[in-house]
C-alpha cells in the first residue's frame, strides 16, 4: 500500500483509488453496528442511534477498545519498529494521557479542551525528557533506563500519597464526561463514530509521516544511525521527533480511554501495558504500522474470547502464543503477508484461473 | 561500601615517580567514577547519622537482607548477559517459580514425588535421541510434508501425555477448599501436625497409563528430530543412552513403589533438615528448567537479540499464570524452619552470640534482629558471592566464562563449546535465583508479583554496578538494599524539609521509586555503571 506512494502526480481521485481498501474498511466498520443490530439483534437501525442495549452496543465498546490499543500501538511502533530506538517505557506515554485528562477534568474542572491541550504540552515535556537521555545511554540501557522512568511514574501513581487525586491502587474513578460526543454509555455510536474517526485519521497520518523526507531519515536512523549521521543528518533532533509525536499520539489514546472506561487502573501504566504494545506490533509486523492496526484487533479480540472459552487458563495460553509467534512468526502478519505477496498473488489468480475455466485476462503477478 | 573504596584507593602504593604517575592516570581515568562513589557514600553516611544511634545496626542488617537477596537475582542476570548478552526478563520469575517449587518441597513433598513419577517417564524417551534421529532420517518426504507430519507427532504426542498424566495419581492441595490451601498447610506445617496425604491410586489400568507417557514422550521427541535441519551429527545409541533410558523408567517405577515409606521419612525429618533439603530441590528443578528454556527457546534466537529480549518477557509471562493455576492466586508464606523459630525461655538472643542461640529474634547494639532474616540470608548471601567468584577467578569453567564476556568469537575459534557453557551459566543462574526464592519465602512470603518487584531491584542493582561484571553486580545489591532499608526507616521517621512544618513521610509503596531516581542519575553520569567498562 505504501509502495506507489512515490510518483507525486497524485490528485484526490488517485488517492482515493489507492485508498480504497482502506475507505472500504472505513465505511464497512460505520456499518459494522447496524449490520449487528439487524442480523444478531433482530433489531432495526433506529436501535444503533438510539443507544439501545444489545450485541450491537457491546460490540460497539469491543472495537473501540481495539481503536484505542491500536492508537497507543501504532505510536509504540513509529518508536520501536520504523525508528528502532528501544524504549520500555511507553506505558508511560499511554498513562500520562489517561491519568493526566482525567485528573484535570475531575479535581481541577478544566473545560476539556483546556485539558488536551494541558496534555499535550505535558506529552511533549515528557518526550522531551525520554529524549534528554538519548545522547548520553544507547541500546539496552536505554531501555533501562526508561522503564526505570515508567515504573517511578507507575509506583507513584499508585501510591497512597497521591490517593485523592489518582485514587491509589484502585484507580482513578468517576471522571464524567465533559461533551455530549464523549459520552460512551449514553451516545455510545457517536463515540463509536469518533473513535473510528480518529483511529484512521492517525493511520493515514502515520503512513504520510513514514512516507515523507523525514520518514526515511527514521527508517535510516532504524538501520544504521551513524550513517544517517555521516550523511548529514542530525539524528537526535529526528528522533526527538518521533518521540514527540508518539507521545501525543499516545496520549490521545489514553484520552480516549479514560473516556470509555469508568476506572483507568495503574495497570495501564506497569510494564505489562508496555509488552501489551510490544506484542500487539509483534502480532500484525514490526515496522508495518498497518500491522499495529490489525495486531491489536486481533490481541484484543483473542484475549476476549480466549477469556470466555477457557476461562483463567487463557493468560497461559497467550503466553504460549506469543512464544510460538516469536519463534515461528517473526514478521507478524504484515511483514509475513509481505514478504509473501507474490506467492499468494499467484495462488489467487491460480483459483481464479481454476473457476472461470482457462485465462481470464489478467497477467499474474505484476509485483 | 567502605571496603569497595579502600580497595579502589590502595591499587597502587605510594613508591616511585612512576607509581605516582600510573596513580594519577588511573584517578584521571576514573575521577567521575570515584566522584560517584565518594558521593554516594557521603550520602549513606549522612542518612545514617540523621537516624537514631540505635536503629544503625539494625538499618544496616537489613539493608545487607534485602541486598543479599537481590544479589542472589542479579547474580544470574549479571553472568548471562555478561556472556550471551540475553537480558533475561524472566530472571525475576525463576526466583517466584523458586519460592513455589521450595515450598512445596518444603510443606508438600508428596506432592513433588506424585508429579516427578511421570515426568520421569515423559522425560525418559528423550535419552534415545540418536534412535529417533536415525529413524527420522528414513523419512523421505518433500519440505513441507515433512514439517506439517513433524507437528503432527508433537501434537499428537503432547496431548497422548496431557490425557495419560492426568491419569497418575496425585495429592495436592485446593485453593477452594479452607481445609488443604496452602495458607492452611503452612499454618500447619509450624504447629507440626501436617501429615503426608492419603495416597491416591491411577484413574484406569496403570500399565494404559504408563505406556500412554512413554509413548507421547517417544512422539515429542521424534517430532522434535525430524524437525531439526539434516546433516547434523546424530550420535550414536551407545549402551550409557540405553542405560539412561532404562534407569529413568525404572527411578519412575521405584519411586511409585516406595513412595509411601519415603513420604513418611521427610514428613518425620526436622523442619530445618527439610529446608536445606526443599533448598537444594528447588534449586535443581529450577537449573533444569532454565538449562531447558536456554536450549529450546532461547539458541535459535541468538542472531536475533530484540526476540531474545521478548521471548523471555513471554517465558515470565507464561511462569506467572502458571503459577496462578497451580498454587491459586492469594499470596501465602512458607513456615520458618525451626532453627529460626526458637521463642520463650532466654529469648530473644543478646549480643552477637545470640544469633546462634536457636531464638528467632537477637537483640544487638541497641537495635533487634530476625536471626532468620538479617542473620542466615545475609550469611547465605556471603557464601555465594564468595563461592562464585572463586569460580569465576580459580577453575577452568571460570576461565572460560571471564574469556567469553571478554571475546566470545576468539574463545569459539579456540575450540571451546561456547555453547555447552552458556547452558551451563544460564541453568547456574536460574540455580541462584531459585536458591533467593526458597531464602524469601519464609520471610517476605509468596505471591505472583514477588518475582517482578525483584527483578525491578536487580535491574536497578544491575544498572548501578555495571551491565557485564560481577563484582559491580554485588556492590548495586548492596546499594540498592541500604538505599531502601535507609528511606523505609525514614518513612516512618519522617525527612525534615527546611521551611515545610510537618516533616515529608514518604509511603512504603514508594521506595522503589528512590532506588530507580539514584538508578537513572548514575546511568546518566557514567553510562557504565560504577564497576563496568566502557564499551569500545
Amino acid at each position: 500500500m505504501t509502495s506507489t506512494t512515490l510518483d507525486q502526480s497524485a490528485g484526490l481521485g488517485d488517492w482515493l483509488r489507492r485508498r480504497r481498501g482502506l475507505l472500504a474498511s472505513f465505511a464497512l466498520l460505520v456499518a459494522f453496528p447496524f449490520v449487528i443490530s439487524i442480523i444478531v439483534d433482530g433489531q432495526g437501525l433506529a436501535a444503533v442511534v438510539n443507544n439501545d442495549l444489545g450485541n450491537a452496543r457491546f460490540l460497539q465498546g469491543l472495537a473501540i477498545e481495539v481503536f484505542i490499543l491500536g492508537i497507543y500501538a501504532i505510536s509504540y511502533d513509529l518508536i520501536l519498529g520504523v525508528t528502532g530506538i528501544l524504549s520500555f517505557g511507553h506505558a508511560m506515554f499511554f498513562a500520562v494521557g489517561a491519568y493526566g485528562f482525567g485528573i484535570l477534568l475531575k479535581t481541577f474542572e478544566l473545560a476539556w479542551p483546556v485539558a488536551v491541550l494541558v496534555v499535550v504540552i505535558a506529552a511533549i515535556i515528557q518526550a522531551f525528557l525520554f529524549a534528554l537521555v538519548l545522547p548520553r545511554v544507547h541500546g539496552i540501557t536505554y531501555a533501562l533506563v526508561t522503564l526505570g522512568f515508567a515504573s517511578v511514574f507507575w509506583i507513584v501513581i499508585q501510591s497512597s500519597d497521591l490517593a485523592d487525586y489518582a485514587g491509589a491502587e484502585i484507580g482513578l474513578q468517576g471522571v464524567e464526561s465533559p461533551a455530549w460526543f464523549l459520552d460512551t454509555t449514553n451516545e455510545r455510536f457517536i463515540f463509536y463514530l469518533l473513535c473510528l474517526g480518529i483511529f484512521f485519521g492517525i493511520y493515514v497520518l502515520y503512513q504520510r509521516i513514514v512516507d515523507s523526507p523525514a520518514g526515511r531519515v527514521f527508517v535510516a536512523i532504524r538501520e544504521n544511525e551513524d550513517r544517517a549521521l555521516m550523511l548529514g543528518y542530525n539524528t537526535f533532533w529526528f528522533k526527538t521527533l518521533v518521540l514527540v509525536i508518539a507521545s501525543i499520539t499516545a496520549a490521545l489514546a489514553g484520552m480516549i480511554h479514560t473516556m470509555h472506561q469508568p476506572i483507568v487502573t495503574p495497570n495501564v501504566a506497569g510494564l505489562f501495558w508496555t509488552v501489551t504494545a510490544l506484542l500487539v506490533i509483534l502480532i500484525g509486523g514490526m515496522g508495518t504500522i498497518t500491522g499495529a492496526l490489525i495486531g491489536a484487533a486481533v490481541y484484543r479480540l483473542l484475549e476476549y474470547y480466549l477469556d470466555r472459552w477457557f476461562g483463567g487458563a487463557s493468560g497461559l495460553l497467550i503466553g504460549a502464543a506469543y512464544v510460538l509467534l516469536v519463534l515461528y512468526v517473526p514478521f507478524g502478519i504484515v511483514g509475513t503477508w509481505r514478504a509473501r505477496a507474490v506467492r499468494i498473488k499467484q495462488g489467487r489468480d491460480r483459483l481464479l484461473r481454476l473457476f472461470t475455466g482457462g485465462d481470464d485476462g489478467r497477467t499474474p503477478a505484476r509485483e | 561500601m567502605s571496603t569497595e573504596t579502600s580497595e579502589l584507593t590502595t591499587q597502587t602504593p605510594d613508591s616511585g615517580s612512576s607509581k605516582n604517575r600510573e596513580r594519577a592516570e588511573w584517578l584521571q581515568e576514573n575521577r567521575v567514577r570515584v566522584t560517584v562513589l565518594a558521593v554516594l557514600i557521603f550520602v549513606f553516611v549522612v542518612a545514617l547519622l540523621g537516624l537514631d544511634r540505635d536503629d544503625w545496626f539494625s538499618t544496616i542488617m537489613q539493608g545487607l537482607s534485602v541486598g543479599a537477596l537481590t544479589f542472589l537475582v542479579v547474580s544470574g542476570l549479571s553472568l548471562i548477559f555478561g556472556l550471551m548478552d540475553v537480558f533475561n526478563l524472566a530472571h525475576g520469575e525463576f526466583f517466584m517459580l523458586g519460592a513455589y517449587l521450595g515450598w512445596t518441597a518444603y510443606t508438600r513433598a508428596d506432592t513433588l514425588i506424585d508429579v516427578a513419577i511421570p515426568m520421569l517417564l515423559l522425560g525418559a524417551p528423550f535419552a534415545l535421541m540418536p534412535l529417533w534421529r536415525r529413524i527420522a532420517a528414513m523419512v523421505t518426504l518433500a519440505g513441507r510434508a515433512r514439517k506439517t507430519s513433524a507437528i503432527g507427532a508433537i501434537v499428537v504426542g503432547a496431548l497422548t501425555a496431557f490425557f495419560t498424566i492426568t491419569r497418575f495419581p496425585l495429592v495436592i492441595w485446593d485453593a477452594e477448599n479452607f481445609a488443604m490451601t496452602p495458607t492452611n498447610m503452612t499454618v500447619q506445617i509450624d504447629l507440626g501436625t501436617l501429615a503426608p496425604l492419603p495416597a491416591e491410586s491411577f484413574s484406569g489400568p496403570a500399565i494404559v497409563a504408563i505406556l500412554g507417557v512413554l509413548l507421547g514422550g517417544a512422539l515429542i521427541a521424534f517430532g522434535f528430530s525430524v524437525l531439526r535441519k539434516p546433516g547434523m551429527e546424530s550420535g550414536a545409541i551407545d549402551m550409557k543412552r540405553l542405560a539412561t533410558f532404562g534407569g529413568l523408567i525404572v527411578a519412575a517405577l521405584v519411586l511409585h513403589l516406595i513412595k509411601e515409606p519415603v513420604n513418611e521419612w521427610i514428613f518425620g525429618l526436622s523442619t530445618t533438615w527439610r529446608f536445606f533439603l526443599s533448598m537444594g530441590v528447588s534449586v535443581v528443578l529450577v537449573a533444569a528448567l532454565g538449562a531447558l528454556v536456554e536450549v529450546v527457546l532461547i539458541r535459535p534466537l541468538y542472531d536475533r537479540p530484540i526476540y531474545q529480549l521478548m521471548i523471555t518477557l513471554g517465558i515470565g509471562f507464561i511462569l506467572i499464570e502458571l503459577v496462578r493455576e497451580v498454587w491459586g492466586r492469594p499470596e501465602f508464606t512458607m513456615a520458618r524452619p525451626a532453627a529460626f523459630a526458637g521463642t520463650g525461655e532466654g529469648c530473644p538472643g543478646q549480643g552477637l552470640g545470640g544469633f546462634f542461640s536457636g531464638c528467632s529474634t537477637v537483640e544487638v547494639f541497641g537495635g533487634r534482629l530476625r536471626v532468620y532474616n538479617e542473620g542466615f540470608v545475609v550469611l547465605v548471601g556471603i557464601v555465594v558471592l564468595v563461592g562464585v567468584m572463586l569460580l569465576l577467578k580459580r577453575t577452568r569453567l571460570g576461565m572460560v566464562i571471564r574469556a567469553g564476556v571478554e571475546h566470545p568469537e576468539m574463545v569459539e575459534a579456540l575450540g571451546i563449546n561456547v555453547r555447552r557453557v552458556f547452558t551451563m551459566v544460564f541453568a547456574l543462574g536460574s540455580g541462584l535465583a531459585a536458591l533467593g526464592g526458597v531464602l524469601a519465602a519464609p520471610s517476605i512470603g509468596l505471591s505472583s508479583g514477588m518475582g517482578a518487584v525483584f527483578l525491578l531491584g536487580s535491574i536497578v542493582a544491575l544498572a548501578v554496578g555495571g551491565l557485564t561484571s560481577f563484582p559491580g553486580a554485588a556492590v548495586g545489591a548492596l546499594v540498592v538494599g541500604l538505599l531502601q532499608q535507609i528511606i523505609i526507616r525514614y518513612g516512618q521517621v519522617g525527612i525534615p524539609i527546611p521551611f515545610v512544618e510537618e516533616p515529608f513521610k514518604p509511603s512504603p509503596t514508594v521506595v522503589p521509586a528512590a532506588s530507580i531516581v539514584v538508578m537513572v542519575i548514575i546511568l546518566l553520569v557514567l553510562p557504565t555503571g560504577l564497576l563496568g567498562r566502557s564499551e569500545k
